[in-house]
């Protein structure tokens, strides 16, 4: 099966509610839950990161009849200037703002990394593409 | 498996209330009867409150039927039946009449509860991450039913009032006695009948406050029962500590909110809590169905008796509270039945108008697709399409 969802840069309103169906479609699908656990924690992030840096993108749900759960992002930029950088946990572009609000550690993409099992990232000023799998 | 909420058909309107209500969808009505899936009921009291017919029941036992089963009936009390009354004396009045409805002993249990409030403050503070508490039936289901990845988050604590039956038991483990807990709430009626993890319940019978009230209000008069309660149970009650900066706890009341810090939990967002205490009432405990004053009036009543709270706080043994919670197993298909059967779902639900309006006795066209790929309903179930 696959699903898309629109993302919009800015929209703190509404984000996270692409990965809450994502959830609740793991749920329905009883997903064994130490991986809804991982799913769940790098989709949010992700979600987070598209509203926060990016100019908007979408995303996609796939899972496969082997229960292998894929998760694309792809954003229409700015782009990562240095992916290696942003990999490196505490490393933080957010704004003094974001960070207030709890956002911004510079964790998030390790974290992502950690929760998956493939991660793979490529970016361009045209846009960043993000694609994990998890089983 | 024992039904816990029923409902008394010949009075319903089949109105779609409290299906439309249920915060877990765990009613459908189907042919004119109300079923209510116990897989999914996390036994609040939602449906019972906003049925306008009053036909959705918890059944409360007679004691008139039952006080004869046993030679000894010791009677279980809520700490927070305190909040209905004004004074601690009108309390011990009432204590008293509880008594002469037939039982021979009376046993509260704040002394435990309060044992368990200092544990679990201490001990989430000593642990890494968030802990949950677990006093709520409602919300232990809840999370058990609907959040299976923060289970383990649990306290492994068991209900203060299965503790204190068993101790009960261990007492008088020579004598044929009933236990009978009064119960404020729903979640605690359902406890008595089919306790967490479907192990066995100390507790005989479970009766709601509001059903013996009338007849122990009767019964009372100026004589008190020098019974005495523990300061750290109804701080366990009211908010007090769970508050307490220095300690990183909070405290979740109402379902709503429950479910929306239980999400971001699930999200990993919630970092600096050690302990949420949640309950599905406002004012926790207190707030239980079947008290009848206001849960803030209530709460400032119990907190105005504080300074009377003399009895000393118990300490017990840890197999006396821990309890190791465990998911029920249930068989689950193979993943390309379950997408197989996911896909079929959708593409009914596609059909569908995805209003969720609930016309069909089902909560919401997800539920109604549902019920078509099984074959319990036609495709002409759907209101909506034929109008």
């Amino acid at each position: 099966m696959k699903k898309t969802y629109e993302v919009q840069k800015d929209n703190y309103e509404d984000a996270g509610q692409v990965s809450r169906d994502i959830k609740q479609i793991l749920k329905t699908l009883e997903i064994d839950s130490k991986v809804l656990k991982r799913v769940s924690i790098a989709c949010y992030e992700a979600e987070i990161n598209l509203v926060i840096h990016s100019d908007g993108g979408i995303v996609t749900l796939e899972i496969d009849d082997d229960g292998i759960i894929y998760l694309n992002f792809d954003d229409v930029g700015p782009g990562i200037p240095n992916i290696d950088l942003a990999m490196t946990p505490g490393y933080s572009t957010a704004s003094q703002q974001a960070r207030e609000f709890g956002f911004g550690a510079g964790m998030g993409l390790d974290n992502m990394r950690n929760c998956s099992t493939t991660f793979h990232m490529t970016s361009t000023s045209n846009g960043t593409h993000l694609r994990m799998s998890f089983q | 498996m024992n039904h816990v909420v029923t409902c008394q058909n010949s009075k319903c309107l089949h109105c779609i209330k409290c299906l439309k209500s249920c915060p877990t969808d765990a009613i459908s009505i189907v042919d004119n009867q109300v079923i209510i899936n116990e897989d999914k009921c996390i036994h609040c009291d939602v449906c019972i409150k906003i049925c306008s017919e009053r036909v959705l029941k918890v059944h409360s036992g007679h004691i008139s039927e039952t006080l004869h089963e046993h030679s000894y009936n010791i009677a279980l009390i809520p700490t927070s039946l305190l909040s209905d009354f004004r004074s601690f004396e009108e309390f011990q009045k009432i204590c008293q009449a509880i008594l002469r409805l037939g039982f021979d002993q009376l046993e509260q249990y704040s002394d435990i509860e309060g044992f368990l409030y200092k544990k679990s403050l201490e001990e989430s503070n000593q642990k890494d991450g968030l802990w949950l508490t677990s006093f709520c039936p409602t919300i232990n289901e809840l999370i058990e039913k609907n959040y299976p990845t923060l289970y383990e988050r649990i306290l492994p604590y068991d209900y203060p009032v299965e503790i204190a039956a068993r101790r009960i038991r261990k007492k008088y483990q020579d004598r044929d006695i009933g236990i009978y807990s009064l119960c404020e709430c729903v979640g605690k009626m359902t406890l008595a009948k089919k306790p967490y993890g479907n192990m066995d319940s100390a507790i005989d019978y479970a009766l709601s406050i509001s059903h013996v009230f009338p007849k122990m209000n009767k019964l009372k008069d100026d004589i008190k029962l020098p019974i005495s309660i523990n300061k750290y149970g109804i701080k366990s009650n009211v908010e007090d500590l769970y508050g307490n900066r220095s300690l990183s706890v909070i405290r979740v009341e109402g379902l709503n909110q429950s479910q929306s810090l239980l999400e971001l939990i699930e999200f990993d967002r919630i970092h600096r809590v050690n302990l949420a205490a949640m309950y599905a009432c406002y004012q926790g405990c207190i707030g239980g169905y079947y008290l009848w004053s206001n849960p803030f009036e209530g709460s400032f009543n119990i907190k105005s008796m504080l300074d009377q709270c003399t009895s000393e706080i118990i300490q017990l043994d840890e197999d006396e509270y821990l309890f190791n919670r465990q998911l029920n197993h249930r068989e689950i298909k193979s993943m390309k039945e379950r997408m197989a059967w996911f896909t079929k779902v959708n593409e009914i639900l596609e059909s569908l108008p995805q209003f969720d309006c609930g016309a069909c006795g089902f909560a919401n066209c997800r539920s109604l697709a549902q019920a078509i790929a099984e074959g319990k309903v036609d495709n002409l179930a759907c209101r909506v399409k034929r109008r």
